[in-house]
């Protein structure tokens, strides 16, 4: 059941005098001037779209609000549509690559059980390209078609995204059956059978075992066998990554993703072959920028990885892998090609490396960057100037190879000392 | 003469039997009280686990914002395995010293006793030595994983160095708690580990400072922006 504690103590006599409502939206990214009565104008023009009777409460944080002043805002309210605003907690940011934590969803997740909401959508990511289009697609599978989750599907260039294209969606395709572009959102619909779900028990263990929630949400509506649907929302802003900082990133994500395999194996080693999902709205092309990538810095990264940390990926690959990935390593710049079928065996390797912790988590973690430089510059190489469509379609090939990889994941997963190649 | 060679063998003989029986009931309680300390260890234990999970104190632990970094580090990430190992590890160590206390001094000799307090230490220098070397492979990984990723070519390099300066400060540790060497132990590690920091400050200060700057400039122009700019991980 949603607890109290999850609602900030202001906010909570809000939402007691509001009393109930159909849907919540929760805006968790921290909103410059102006932002959010952009934003609330978008969920009106989202809301009339669908019905004119949807009675809506948009929960928004606010980093420069003190707690005191939780009730002001800045956009008029109407009847039908009611404005909260929470303090936002610097320390509880939903956003990829930071501190674990559940705190802002479950804030808004319990609003929405306490308001008794049938739907609820939450907008992690930042505001400046957020649309009407946008909210409707978030929420009206759930509101009108009786969808329990709306995953984003993004419009992006060939070459952003890497993380999710090469490792967190096909991992996800493969192991739970579910074609889901964006399984990390960080935007979603929810519906409010859901939302219990998530604040009951599972959603506490998920909670108590550190998980970032962005890592299980999917992950938890599959096993549970809610309904699923994709929308494509539109663009979405994020900036670039921080070279320094690429192994913390990995680190980070792939530490809960793994962490979610391992908790869902009884689910994963019964499921079969994979679907597609139904998909709402209309996906929009992104212009692609002009000039060619240079990977040479990447290939030097991964040939200085092959040459020094073979030691720790000997811990968790098998002979035959450090021997194709020693081949590799000495091809010149124009042939580098990483197998679809090495790749997927590394990612499987790593993750049952984690779970059997032969070595530190982390380490492991970001040891694999170099790996994964060499698979961007595979990549790179390969769909320099083939084309958004030629990218897709080479994507969709590496999830092939990761639905064809999983019978070896499963014997490893089962026997990883009796099946090692 | 033989007599007497037999009389002081067998005297010696009945002393030796006699301080290895007033031994035994010693041994007995210390075997007793391990064993009661353990049956009593796994009972609390037990009982805590049951409250704890009855309090759900992993969920509220993770609510209130425990440090993650310090969660990884814990028993299946569970703050209660944590709990519960600790109470029924300390209560089988109050166990096992209360055993130890059974053991009457008195009736030890002295070479007994100070057999008794060098093997103390060599526990205490076998420790060092394994925490020791844990940690250096510890930090040497680290500092490879780290280096390589930073794309420095000489990581092998500063990984070896680092392992190599937590084991020489490990077994100086070591020597010291065994008592063996005494100061020219001490001496040697001084000079060892100040003629290593002076070389390298001299070496970056004076003598190679052109070539560390240069080496410096090379990997931070090895960065690739360019292509960084284009590739987005998320």
């Amino acid at each position: 059941m949603a607890e109290q504690d999850d609602i900030p103590q202001r906010a909570r006599q809000h939402v007691e005098r509001i009393g109930a409502a159909d849907l919540v939206i929760g805006l968790l990214a921290g909103s410059k001037d102006g932002e959010i009565g952009a934003a609330v104008a978008n969920v009106r023009e989202a809301l009339a779209r669908i019905s004119s009777s949807v009675r809506s409460v948009v929960i928004y944080t606010d980093p420069a609000l003190e707690p005191a002043a939780a009730e002001h805002s800045p956009v008029e309210e109407d009847a039908n549509l009611h404005l909260l605003s929470y303090p936002a907690d610097p320390a509880a940011t939903p956003a990829l690559t930071t501190q674990s934590t559940d705190g802002p969803y479950r804030a808004v997740f319990a609003a929405g059980e306490k308001l008794g909401a049938r739907a609820c959508g939450v907008i992690a990511s930042s505001l400046d390209n957020l649309t009407s289009n946008w909210i409707y697609w978030l929420i009206q599978p759930v509101l009108q078609l009786d969808f329990d989750m709306v995953t984003p599907c993004y419009a992006h260039r060939t070459f952003e995204g890497l993380l999710n294209s090469s490792i967190i969606s096909p991992l996800t395709r493969a192991l739970y059956g579910q074609r889901i572009r964006n399984p990390m959102g960080p935007d979603f619909g929810f519906s409010g059978r859901l939302l219990h779900r998530y604040l009951g028990t599972a959603g506490g263990a998920r909670a108590a075992s550190r998980l970032h929630p962005l890592t299980w949400f999917t992950t938890e509506a599959i096993c549970g066998g809610f309904q699923i649907c994709q929308a494509h929302v539109g663009i979405r802003s994020h900036p670039p990554t921080d070279w320094v900082n690429l192994s913390s990133v990995l680190a980070q994500i792939l530490d809960p993703l793994f962490v979610d395999v391992q908790h869902n194996a009884a689910f994963w080693q019964r499921t079969r072959g994979s679907q597609s999902l139904p998909t709402f709205g209309a996906s929009v092309s992104v212009p692609e920028e002009a000039g060619a990538v240079d990977v040479r810095h990447l290939i030097e990264s991964f040939q200085l990885g092959c040459r020094s940390l073979q030691e720790v990926w000997g811990v968790v690959l098998p002979p035959k892998t450090i021997l194709e990935l020693s081949r590799l390593a000495r091809l010149p710049a124009d042939r580098f090609r990483m197998p679809d079928e090495l790749w997927v065996r590394i990612i499987y390797d790593f993750a049952l490396g984690h779970r059997l912790r032969t070595i530190s988590r982390d380490h492991l973690l970001r040891a694999m960057t170099p790996l994964y430089l060499a698979w961007v510059a595979s990549f790179a190489v390969e769909i320099e100037s083939a084309g958004a469509a030629a990218a897709e379609q080479r994507l969709e090939q590496l999830c092939v190879a990761y639905e064809t990889g999983k019978p070896y994941f499963l014997s490893r997963w089962r026997w990883p000392d009796r099946f090692n190649p | 003469m033989w007599v007497q060679i037999e009389q002081a063998l067998n005297q010696s003989m009945i002393r030796v039997l006699n301080e290895l029986a007033s031994l035994l009931p010693g041994m007995a309680a210390l075997i007793l009280a391990v064993l009661v300390s353990t049956l009593v260890a796994w009972i609390l234990a037990f009982l805590l686990r049951l409250l704890l999970r009855g309090l759900q104190f992993d969920e509220r632990l993770a609510r209130r914002g425990a440090a993650p970094s310090l969660i990884e580090w814990l028993p299946q990430n569970s703050p209660t395995l944590l709990v519960t190992r600790v109470v029924f590890w300390a209560v089988i160590l109050v166990g096992f010293l209360i055993g130890i206390a059974a053991f009457d001094a008195t009736v030890m000799s002295k070479p007994t006793i100070q057999v008794f307090g060098y093997l103390r230490n060599v526990a205490a220098a076998a420790l060092v030595l394994l925490v020791g070397s844990f940690v250096a492979r510890f930090l040497a990984r680290s500092v490879l994983i780290g280096a390589v990723n930073l794309n420095l070519q000489y990581a092998r390099l500063l990984s070896a160095g680092v392992k190599w300066m937590v084991l020489v400060l490990v077994l100086a540790m070591a020597l010291d708690h065994l008592a063996i060497g005494g100061n020219i132990v001490h001496l040697a590690f001084g000079i060892l580990f100040g003629g290593i920091v002076l070389a390298l400050a001299l070496a970056v200060g004076l003598g190679s400072k052109e070539l560390v700057s240069r080496s410096l400039e090379r990997e931070a122009s090895k960065k690739p922006i360019d292509a960084e700019e284009r590739l987005r991980h998320l």
